[in-house]
């Protein structure tokens, strides 16, 4: 990477006559290939197959008068224009001590985040996805679906973080990711820093085609009221795990934005059910969520942020970590690192024969609309199964309302495997209304 | 540097004989966060590069992009794509139809692009602060966040037609978050004002409407602790226009995208539904560029002048939001639609400012501001809307939405529930508002006041967040449909 210009500035740079007492900058060098398909027309005008490549950084500088500057660099400012760019740094420093923290050498775990298999894809061997799109094609005929949209990306990136302070590490990583809906309806991907196996994605790409084929067929629905309701892994991940993450951020809870309280924290509060336990682990090979150390120079380590209910930790950076007066804590960039356990998980066909009589909830609409902070939710879930003896039967549209920290709370609440999914399903009792 | 670059580019591209969508974009964003009475984030970015789409003559197209504006490279990655796009088709991909298009050579550039350059963060800081005092002395017992961001975002698109267009979209926004605090279930409430022009923390009439809708925001934070769900079910509304937007961005907007006709419930059989009646008489959507507004984008990102759209004319579906390779297909009038995030992304079909306009509004006299529940009700009660329902439901404030263009299911999220009568006010938590856009677009009874236009959002379609906004009338009245519900809780 061509970061000598930069580094360079940085060691020696006096932007309007103000000094840097200690800096660190993240740079980031990528790739990236990508093909999309939207309603069976695979790389149109508006899903071309594309190629980028990128080069940014970001940055801190702690200037010799206690102020920061935090932002991000664009290639030429890197490669080019460094005095320029810290010249203007310096017009947008500010007063925050808590967040002036420049981070030294540490020991960095080594963990497999790169595969090659990703690097000759975007280098132009683009078999492996021929392979794929005819699987979709087929299963589209098949199963007698009228369309299919979806995407492949794959990228590959070097990363390297220098600081002042003489903390200089490098790593390569890769992602590769699909995702695939049929009829305009319900879709399933894969995502991790190495593509999933070719009979991992015709299972995945099968069990897709199966829930589609139910979806089409609508039955009676149920009336208004409480009954079993099964959340599936998606909506775990975008909604329960959402709303969790939001309310473990640092800031939120600094600032008292979130459901969480700092004192909280500081007591180990029984906040959830007390077998309840959120842990990650970014040390996993090949896990999209997988690191070694953060933009900051904080190297990933296991850590738990909900023990058996109670609260253990926030989410911190450094600057957050700092004002609470805690260890900066190991960071979550994706749910297949994640793990939310309990006593007494369900498999799926257990779960179907619990909620007979309630729902499936296979999506829901408007989770980004949402108040995190207050557990509350009211979701519209237009894709959603409705339960009898034998499993699920067909689609009922329906809504779904409560409050999530009290579902989290319940004694009926069961966490439930689904084949495929890393995240559990949930089933509790909900108040479900048609819709 | 750019003209000498676009033009290389434009003459390697003729000499291959293939069609070149040139895109380079040049942006800067600065924001001020401020919490607590000092400031907890300030900074400035920047980024810039350009994108290069090919179309063959046989219909294929590819995409390459890169961060910098080298000759050299840029000329090589021109050949890379364009070979790519020759290639063999081993992955069956989409051969469409090359559009003749008029070439366009255009400038728009407004005139507050040029204080940019001199916007001081820690003066921006500073003020900052001062509202937030402002609204913290006036509502105590609050969590405030208050954001200014400037966003500049400079494109110049090059055609192989000779197309040579150079516009510069300036927005900035005050933002709010106020979250009740102390309380065992806290709740956050958000308000915003947005403007082209970064002198706007000391524009006066500006900073009004900001701290009214921020008091209010604070307010209803506090007071929503307390309040009780609502009950499910379909009820007499009213909305206001940032909900309007909302059921016009969701619901009518989005189906009306031409690059999802094959699926799109506005469509049929890849055509779009011209002429069928999809609302009340008296109600139509328009999309257009609104010079000044946070979405504003005079020129499509394939270097197309963006079109005012009827989209729905009195009930009746007129026009779709297209671009030059899904407007012939899709049997719509070219609209100059497309808009992108990035140099790095293809354009789709996108919104602008979308709103909800409704034939012979009663009146609404003064500010949107000065209108609260009680304000709302007596609206109500001199149109006579509370003699035809003893109860009606007044949805206020938008939190976002979505839609699934496939069957026409939209849902909106609202900031509080009031129920209305002649016996009392109540609030209400709020919930997610769902259905049919046929429904609700057919329900469109009354309107009170003029067009509002300035309900800000993101879109986020297709994974590409550009900014959206719209409104209509102060507040539409929705007749009670059984397709369209207030889900609970």
């Amino acid at each position: 990477m061509r970061i000598d210009p930069l580094l360079k500035v940085l060691r020696s740079a006096e932007p309007g006559g103000a000094g840097i007492r200690a800096w660190s900058v993240y740079v980031t060098q990528g790739r990236r290939l990508s093909l999309g398909t939207k309603d069976c027309e695979t790389g149109s005008a508006h899903t071309p197959l594309t190629f980028s490549e990128s080069l940014d950084a970001s940055y801190l500088l702690v200037w010799k008068d206690g102020r920061i500057s935090r932002g991000l660099l664009e290639k030429r400012q890197i490669v080019r224009d460094a005095e320029e760019a810290l010249a203007l740094a310096r017009t947008s420093a500010y007063d925050d001590p808590d967040a002036a923290q420049v981070r030294g050498p540490a020991r960095f775990p080594e963990i497999a985040l790169l595969d090659a298999s990703v690097t000759t894809t975007i280098d132009g061997d683009i078999g492996p996805v021929e392979r794929r799109l005819e699987a979709i094609r087929e299963r589209l005929l098949d199963n007698g679906f009228r369309i299919w949209s979806g995407s492949f990306s794959f990228n590959d990136a070097q990363a390297r973080l220098v600081t002042s302070r003489g903390l200089d590490a490098e790593g390569v990583g890769s992602t590769a990711g699909w995702y695939v809906s049929f009829e305009g309806e319900f879709g399933d991907g894969f995502r991790a820093r190495a593509p999933d196996s070719y009979r991992e994605f015709e299972e995945r790409l099968d069990r897709l085609a199966e829930t589609v084929r139910l979806l089409k067929k609508d039955v009676p629905p149920l009336p208004g009221g409480v009954c079993p309701v099964i959340l599936h892994p998606h909506v775990v991940e975008d909604f329960v795990m959402g709303t969790i993450l939001h309310n473990l951020d640092g800031a939120s809870v600094a600032h008292g934005e979130g459901f969480f309280k700092k004192e909280q924290f500081a007591s180990q509060h029984q906040a959830l059910r007390e077998d309840l336990t959120l842990r990650l682990d970014p040390l996993q090979p090949l896990k999209s969520g997988s690191y070694r150390f953060t933009t900051e120079g904080v190297p990933a380590t296991p850590c738990t942020y909900i023990h058996r209910g109670r609260l253990v930790s926030p989410i911190l950076d450094l600057k957050y970590a700092k004002r609470l007066g805690l260890e900066p804590s190991s960071v979550p960039y994706s749910m297949d690192t994640l793990e939310l356990e309990a006593s007494g998980t369900l498999s799926s066909e257990e779960a179907y024969e619990i909620a007979s009589g309630g729902a499936l909830v296979l999506s829901v609409l408007g989770v980004h609309t949402q108040d995190p902070s207050s557990g509350d939710f009211s979701l519209a879930a237009p894709q959603t199964l409705k339960l009898g003896p034998a499993g699920p039967e067909g689609r009922i549209k329906t809504t779904i309302s409560g409050n999530l920290f009290e579902v989290l709370r319940s004694d009926a609440l069961r966490l439930v495997r689904f084949e495929g999914e890393h995240t559990p399903a949930l089933l509790f009792p909900c108040r479900l209304d048609p819709s | 540097m750019l003209t000498e670059l676009g033009s290389a580019m434009v003459r390697h591209a003729r000499a291959d004989g293939v069609m070149l969508v040139w895109r380079a974009q040049v942006r800067s964003v600065r924001r001020v966060l401020v919490r607590e009475g000092r400031p907890e984030d300030t900074s400035f970015s920047s980024s810039s590069g350009h994108g290069i789409q090919i179309f063959t003559s046989e219909g294929r197209t590819a995409l390459a992009s890169r961060d910098d504006f080298e000759p050299e490279p840029a000329l090589a990655l021109l050949r890379r794509v364009t070979a790519t796009a020759k290639g063999p088709n081993s992955l069956g991909l989409r051969s469409a139809h090359v559009p003749e298009l008029t070439p366009q050579v255009a400038r728009a550039v407004p005139e507050s692009v040029a204080a940019f350059e001199n916007i001081d963060l820690a003066e921006v800081a500073q003020r900052l602060v001062e509202l937030e005092q402002e609204i913290v002395r006036q509502v105590p017992g609050v969590n405030l966040r208050i954001a200014f961001q400037a966003d500049l975002d400079a494109w110049r698109i090059f055609r192989s037609d000779g197309t040579d267009v150079l516009f510069a979209m300036p927005r900035c926004s005050l933002r709010l978050g106020a979250t009740s605090r102390g309380a065992s279930t806290p709740h956050t409430v958000r308000a915003a004002v947005p403007g082209p022009d970064p002198g706007l923390p000391w524009d006066d009439g500006k900073v009004n409407r900001f701290l009214c809708r921020g008091l209010r925001a604070a307010r209803l934070a506090r007071d929503l602790v307390a309040a009780p769900p609502h009950p499910a079910g379909s009820f007499p509304l009213v909305i206001d226009y940032a909900l309007a937007k909302g059921l016009a961005h969701e619901a009518f907007g989005h189906a009306s995208e031409t690059d999802q006709y094959r699926s799109s419930v506005l469509a049929r059989n890849g055509k779009f539904r011209k002429g069928d009646l999809v609302g009340a008489p008296h109600a139509s959507i328009v999309d257009e560029a609104v010079t000044g507004d946070h979405a504003w984008q005079p020129f499509s990102s394939n270097g197309v002048r963006r079109e005012r759209t009827m989209i729905v004319d009195h009930g009746r579906l007129v026009n779709g939001l297209s671009d030059p390779w899904s407007a012939g297909p899709g049997g719509v009038a070219l609209s100059g639609a497309a808009r992108a995030e990035s140099f790095k992304n293809a354009p789709l079909p996108r919104m602008s400012n979308i709103r909800i306009e409704v034939d012979d509004p009663l009146a609404a006299p003064g500010q949107f501001e000065e209108y609260g529940p009680e304000e709302v009700r007596d609206l109500l009660t001199s149109a006579g809307v509370l003699k035809r329902h003893r109860e009606v439901v007044f949805l206020s404030g938008y939190s976002g939405g979505q839609v699934n263009t496939a069957r026409g299911d939209f849902v909106f999220h609202c900031k509080a529930i009031y129920r209305l009568s002649s016996d009392g006010i109540h609030l209400h938590k709020p919930a997610i508002f769902s259905g049919s856009m046929f429904g609700a677009l057919g329900a469109i009874r009354e309107a009170f006041g003029p067009l509002l236009l300035d309900a800000l959002g993101t879109c986020g379609k297709w994974g590409q967040s550009v900014p959206s906004s719209g409104g209509s009338h102060f507040f539409l009245v929705l007749e009670p449909d059984p397709t369209v519900r207030l889900g609970g809780a």
